[in-house]
């Protein structure tokens, strides 16, 4: 039951490969199979449930598949310990701006939105 | 006559072999699961992060290098591309929950994402961070899989980013409550959006914990700052280097 899904995922992902050679936007590969897939859905305006357990599987352990790339930070442990301050500013200043700022601009767009009804 | 092998031979195989470093992984993400139900779904306790400090440990001390457990969890990595194609399937569920509010949210959107990358590296570039560090913060708000991409694209570390948009995602999953609070946004949908948009799946889990709109709007908003992130983070990142 799982493996058509499968196919379907590697389909699209095979496809965005291909489409990445091509001179288009150095869009990431996995993001062009993720977009094709994305307006297949729309047109057929339905997910058939083996690619529907198929994406629960693997987002569910989503967090696992980059174990393997962050352990990489091994390598990169002086480089952190030297510049650990603006790393630390630079993570929580823009986590908190990032939030406050959308928050304020989704207020305001929506209150935009509204008056014009 | 089968010759009995001692310890020694039977360790450089395993360590030979790719079989090792596949089940360290997955131990230490185990371990780091069980961590996490056990304190409730506590930010800190993130499991990803748990599992990299054990697997880091575990290779220093048995003198494994890096390059030698990534050969053999390559296999893992491998279904980092096809994870990323499913997430296609949680955005078109979400897409739905765009309805009528496709102008506010996509203006947030696009504003939280300038701000994101204007804040990050603006303050480590004025702190004095080196260059390959400061290339790390541009797609540190995106989803990791996707942000990866986005750096490999680019040129930048995608092990560096993926550890920032980690930790970026814990941030904004322990920090997002007070902001919003703060700045008094009440309706469920205005307080998830902006938490997806800041700190994708880590605070959108959260936000799912809290309240179930709150949640669907968080990652609602990873999805959309996944795909515009992967179009504009690289013409931004050339437009400065």
């Amino acid at each position: 039951m799982m493996l058509s899904g499968l196919i379907q995922i590697l389909f699209f992902q095979s496809l965005g490969e291909l489409i990445s050679k091509l001179p288009l936007p150095s869009l990431p590969r996995p993001v062009i199979g993720l977009v094709l897939l994305l307006c297949w859905l729309m047109i057929k305006k339905e997910i058939n449930p083996s690619l529907a357990l198929v994406s629960e599987a693997l987002s569910q352990y989503l967090g696992l598949l980059f174990v393997p790339a962050a352990v990489g930070v091994v390598l990169f442990l002086p480089q952190l310990k030297d510049n650990v301050f603006p790393i630390i500013c630079g993570l929580i200043g823009s986590v908190v701006l990032t939030i406050g700022g959308s928050a304020l601009a989704l207020k305001l767009f929506n209150q935009g939105e509204a008056s014009n009804d | 006559m089968i010759k009995p092998h001692s310890i020694v031979e039977i360790w450089v195989y395993l360590s030979g072999s790719p079989l090792i470093a596949l089940f360290i992984s997955l131990v230490a993400y185990q371990i780091g699961l069980w961590a996490y139900q056990k304190t409730k779904h506590n930010p800190l306790v993130n499991p990803v992060a748990i599992a990299v400090i054990l697997v880091a440990t575990f290779i220093e001390l048995i003198d494994m290098p890096y390059d030698k457990y990534f050969q053999g969890a390559q296999f893992i990595h491998f279904l980092l591309g096809s994870a990323t194609v499913a997430l296609a399937i949680p955005i078109y569920r979400g897409i739905g929950s765009l309805k009528n509010r496709v102008i506010p949210l996509m203006g947030a959107l696009f504003i939280g994402g300038a701000i994101s990358i204007a804040s990050g590296v603006g303050i480590s570039t004025l702190l004095g961070a080196d260059k390959s560090i400061i290339g790390a913060f541009y797609s540190k708000s995106v989803t990791a899989p996707i942000a990866m991409g986005i750096a490999e694209r680019m040129g930048t570390s995608p092990t560096l980013t993926a550890i920032f948009a980690v930790c970026t995602g814990i941030l904004g999953a322990i920090l997002a409550p007070y902001v919003l609070n703060l700045l008094r946004i009440k309706p469920w949908w205005q307080r998830g959006f902006p938490i997806g948009v800041a700190s994708h799946g880590i605070g959108a889990s959260r936000a799912f914990s809290i309240n179930a709109e709150a949640g669907t709007y968080a990652s609602l908003a990873m999805g959309l700052h996944g795909i515009t992130g992967s179009i504009a983070i690289p013409l931004i990142y050339k437009l400065f280097n």
